[in-house]
């Protein structure tokens, strides 16, 4: 017999009580008073607070006519003078729009609009007997595909038609019924929930909705249908929930990513100004705010918002949180860049509200390195939220939500990776949602749900409040705590001994991309943190004080390490901005360090690796510069002239293999090499692909600019040899070897560079690059048995297995390094130095250096045009670690400067001296050493010093160094 | 200045602000192409800020114009 499928066509129970909800809707504003006089001025934000206006005045605005134009800034104003018949009620002002919109009454910031909320509470903040001077300014963000309220997704877009302006009045009865309708419908909706209990709730529901008279123009039965969902719903306690979860109200804020950060000030604004609103109707609101830097902005720009907020802190409702500058990325900035998170973000806070915090709150980071713990430890942070790894990761469910992180050098903070997203809108499904992926259900405590409107700011809206006020009369709920965020962590970790400990770095297993994408400001990024070491050490010897000056440089450079800015997933005007602050930090650094007629080796061990030394009457050139190579051979921390040596021996043959004091080496013609035999170590390297260029069809999807998908090898992109690797020609100390590569629409030249006196192979790439959708990758399968890699973390090195036994092994296999990264057996190895990349692509026997991508979301041209980069090969013998591989690596990164000046502090070897500074107070040098080999050991000083935090604070005295491996320490002279 | 520098420069700068991307084809007679990118490639609401181009052109460059948009979505959008 056949079956036929039964299909329902005609309406169910649960669609006559939406239907019926949406009618009564339609009922919450009691009355509505259009405000026809608004007038509107066009104008487009140019920088902080400054606009070009393209009217000298005002226009009319009314409703139906088209508003905001791409990029543009809306200001509009209006003169009301109040109805008699308004006077004496609670007034609300409504305006509904996709725009985002600050709103100012008589001078005082009153709210905001946006997509999420469309009213604000007039009457407290005006005299009604006065003419209300309206002024707004609002903006218009696009991004279309945003969680905030996909309901709005078909009016987003840089033109909006303006559905007018009102005075309304609420009617709260009928307001109170449709925020529990709101809460039971979505609990009534999810399958999360006990399927008997949803019945009961569609049946009640609907009698509850029969109450209610929609036949007049005035509803009637608000009140027996609000009694019947008291004393038949809540009042029913038959269905168990179960669960304890906290409630933390914040909003995700994105410095730059659809816009700029020039627009962050005011989307900054908003969400502040409508938390503290909300703080005003509901007392019992808490709400946590990250990011010392958008504060700041708040304090300049809008100190009368700013000094409310600070009245709320102090009253324990608004809670700054997150001790970093900005949530900065967390793989690619060096140690010393994480630790000026923490300390300009520390510092501020402190100068803002006279109190730090505990936390580094940074719930939208891709992944975190594993020297975090030990850097948040010493600037005062027991506490790291993030939520990423639960949420994100494509392979692995990360095994712990609240736990210990034990960092590289073994120090712990308590952890909290929150089970699900942290842009929720506080309903019942998704608190429920989260206590069901809660791992940690026996040992963590309650769990953490943060709820809020993000990424562009927006926050809680009075819906959230109202939802969390009724969660208690709700039997089938978790028990639910509204909580701020040091508060959670303190409660359910501090102390806690039944955490588990997850020891290694906190890898996100997604937005592998990151590493890569936008690489120029990753180069630049790379060449000013050295910079800065530079010109801090300079100050210090010259002593001079630039301490105002470098800060204000060194905020540029943290607030571009933001992680939508760094990792380069963002809009191109966001990547222009990126490049002129560099420009402007790098000319202020340059002034700093100035010049000399000597060279000085700002590095604290002998600098004896061959180096190229720019001089306009050189004998080589690299990177389009003239200069020549030679070993500087300068002691630590000293300066001395420099003269290039005229050596006219010959030292190398070229042929179809080219003989070297080092080696002899069979090129390919596209600059790949086919044997490197090593005459010292007598032993070859090569096992397959080696210094290979591979281009691959690089097409991860809408995470276009974020991701490398694991099968990125599937499709291999060819490329012709327009000019085959030739001999260019050779002086006393180098000789080069240039080949061209082509593909339809971009050139890639490889300068390959062998040395008299060097065992590094240098390769300089200089890319005309025009691709869509592919990743190029310098390729390694040298001849030798290892199961890892190791990777430069930037203070220490962490080993990453090569193989891919586990889900795990083979999630990873795109990472994050730094300086180098190796692959050794026992007796040697080779290195791969880079002067600006870090991702590095492990795949059993082989490693491959990240060069390029192109990418096309966000940024349509993302990545196009003229590259120029370099890395170097480096075979050694011995392990990378005794074979000095992080020194030359070093070496390689910074460069001498031109400095007369000397050094009279000690040295500190044979930990690095990662930074030498002016402390923030001017009353002491501070000196940052780090320990990069993973060893153990003392320094025995002339003077005692003073132990510091990395907020600069002494802990006690010394004149015994005494370190354990991959330790930083800061210590104060 | 020229239509095609007018839309590569002026609107431009605008369109990439929020997102979005236009790229100047060609001006034959009155009809105007232009390719959309990135975000204006999927707005919904696209014609209205093909209006507003038009309506700037004809204030700024006293020039009619009839704007014949083309999107071009990237692979992962093009549904």
């Amino acid at each position: 017999m056949a079956h036929i499928k039964v299909v329902r066509r005609s309406m169910r129970p649960e669609e006559w009580t939406d239907l019926r909800f949406g009618w009564l809707k339609r009922h919450i504003y009691s009355s509505k008073w259009e405000i026809e006089n608004l007038e509107i001025r066009d104008a487009r934000q140019t920088a902080e607070m400054e606009f070009e206006y393209y009217s000298e005045s005002y226009r009319p605005l009314k409703k139906g006519d088209m508003y905001f134009t791409p990029d543009g800034t809306a200001f509009i104003k209006a003169d009301v003078a109040l109805p008699d018949d308004l006077k004496g009620k609670e007034l609300w002002f409504c305006l509904k729009t996709a725009a985002e919109i600050c709103v100012k009454v008589n001078g005082k910031y009153i709210g905001g609009v946006d997509p999420n909320r469309e009213r604000m509470l007039l009457s407290p903040y005006i005299d009604e007997n006065e003419v209300l001077h309206f002024d707004m300014m609002g903006y218009n963000r696009s991004k279309p595909d945003d969680e905030r309220n996909p309901e709005s997704l078909s009016v987003r877009g840089c033109r909006q038609i303006f559905e007018g302006a009102y005075i309304c009045t609420v009617n709260h009865a009928v307001q109170d019924l449709v925020w529990d309708f709101e809460l039971l419908l979505d609990i009534a909706k999810s399958e999360l929930f006990n399927e008997d209990y949803r019945a009961f709730l569609n049946r009640e529901l609907n009698n509850a909705m029969n109450l209610i008279n929609f036949d007049e123009d005035e509803l009637s039965g608000i009140e027996q249908a609000k009694k019947y969902i008291d004393e038949v719903i809540y009042a029913n306690d038959t269905y168990k929930g179960s669960g304890d979860v906290a409630l933390i109200a914040h909003s995700h804020l994105d410095v730059a990513y659809y816009w700029r950060r020039i627009h962050a000030v005011q989307k900054n604004l908003r969400t502040v100004l409508i938390q503290l609103r909300l703080m005003d109707k509901y007392p019992d609101f808490k709400y946590t705010h990250t990011q010392p830097y958008v504060y700041e902005t708040l304090e300049k720009y809008y100190p009368e918002v700013f000094a409310e907020l600070k009245e709320k802190v102090a009253a324990g409702q608004f809670e700054p949180v997150g001790a970093m500058y900005v949530e900065p990325d967390c793989n690619v900035p060096s140690a010393e860049s994480l630790i000026r998170q923490c300390l300009y973000g520390q510092k501020s806070y402190e100068r803002m509200f006279g109190k730090r915090v505990n936390n580094a709150w940074l719930p939208d980071v891709f992944g975190n390195s594993w020297i975090l713990p030990q850097i948040l430890r010493k600037s005062g942070v027991d506490y790291f939220v993030s939520n990423k790894m639960s949420t994100w990761n494509d392979t692995n469910r990360f095994p712990h939500n609240n736990f210990i992180w034990k960092g590289i050098d073994g120090s712990e903070v308590y952890a909290s990776v929150p089970p699900t997203h942290f842009i929720t809108w506080n309903m019942p499904s998704q608190i429920q949602e989260n206590w069901e992926a809660y791992i940690d259900k026996d040992t963590g405590g309650q769990t953490l749900n943060m709820f809020g409107y993000g990424d562009g700011g927006s926050g809680c809206t009075e819906e959230m409040i109202e939802m969390m006020h009724r969660f208690d009369k709700l039997s089938v709920m978790p028990k639910c705590e509204h909580v701020g965020g040091a508060e959670f962590l303190e409660k359910n970790l501090k102390g806690n001994k039944n955490l588990a400990v997850w020891d290694g770095e906190l890898y996100l297993e997604m937005h592998r991309g990151t590493f890569t994408t936008k690489s120029d400001l990753k180069k630049i990024n790379r060449r000013l943190e050295y910079k800065f070491r530079a010109a801090e050490m300079v100050s210090l010897m010259r002593n001079e004080d630039n301490r105002e000056e470098i800060t204000e440089a060194y905020k540029k450079l943290l607030i571009n390490q933001f992680h939508d800015i760094l990792p380069g997933s963002h809009i191109h005007p966001v990547y222009n901005d990126a490049m002129d602050d560099y420009r402007e930090i790098e000319a202020v650094l340059d002034r700093i360090i100035g010049s000399g007629k000597k060279y000085f080796n700002t590095l604290n061990f002998r600098r004896k690796s061959l180096t190229f030394i720019p001089n306009k009457n050189g004998t080589s050139v690299r990177y389009g510069e003239k200069g020549n190579w030679l070993i500087p051979d300068m002691p630590s921390l000293s300066s001395s002239a420099l003269r290039s040596t005229a050596y006219k021996g010959e030292w190398i043959k070229a042929g179809d293999t080219v003989e070297t004091p080092y080696y002899s080496v069979k090129f390919n013609a596209d600059g790949s090499i086919a044997s490197l035999y090593d005459k010292e170590l007598c032993r070859e390297w090569v096992k397959g692909d080696f210094n290979k260029l591979k281009l691959y069809s690089d097409t991860p999807g809408n995470y276009d600019a974020w991701d490398i998908l694991p099968n990125y090898k599937d499709k291999q992109i060819s490329y012709e040899v327009a000019e085959p690797l030739c001999f260019a020609g050779a002086d006393g100390e180098c000789a080069e070897f240039i080949c061209t590569l082509k593909t339809e629409k971009s050139t890639w030249q490889r300068i390959i560079r062998l040395f008299r006196r060097s065992r590094g192979i240098e390769v300089e790439n200089n890319v005309d690059w025009n691709e869509k959708h592919v990743l190029a990758k310098a390729e390694f399968t040298p001849d030798v048995l290892t199961r890892k890699v190791l990777c430069d973390t930037s203070a220490g090195y962490i080993e990453r297995e090569s193989h891919r036994n586990t889900s795990w092994q083979q999630a990873r296999f795109e990472c994050c390094h730094h300086k180098w990264c190796d692959m050794s057996e026992f007796g040697g190895g080779i290195a791969v130095i880079n002067d600006g990349k870090y991702g590095v692509g492990i795949d059993e026997g082989a490693m491959s250096l990240s060069l390029l991508r192109a990418t096309i979301r966000p940024d349509v041209v993302s990545d196009m045009g003229i590259h120029s980069f370099c890395y170097m090969i480096l075979p050694h013998g011995g392990d990378p670690i005794s074979a000095g591989v992080n020194e030359i690596a070093t070496e390689y990164n910074v460069p001498l400067i031109k400095c007369d000046a000397e050094w009279t502090l000690p040295h500190f070897e044979p930990l690095y001296l990662q930074a030498a500074k002016k402390s923030e107070d001017g009353t002491m040098t501070v000196i940052r050493l780090s320990e990069q080999k993973g060893t153990r050991g003392k320094i025995q000083l002339d003077r005692k010093v003073k132990m510091l935090n990395m907020l600069e604070e002494a802990e006690c005295e010394t004149d015994v160094i005494e370190y354990k491996p991959f330790e930083i320490i800061t210590i104060g002279l | 200045m020229t239509v095609k520098s007018y839309v590569e420069n002026i609107l431009q700068p605008k369109l990439q602000g929020d997102g979005g991307w236009v790229e100047f084809v060609s001006l034959e007679g009155d009809k105007l192409t232009l390719v959309f990118r990135g975000e204006c490639s999927k707005c919904l609401i696209l014609h209205r800020c093909v209006s507003w181009i038009e309506e700037q052109i004809r204030l700024e460059l006293k020039i009619n114009v009839k704007v014949d948009a083309i999107r071009r979505r990237p692979y992962f959008q093009d549904v």
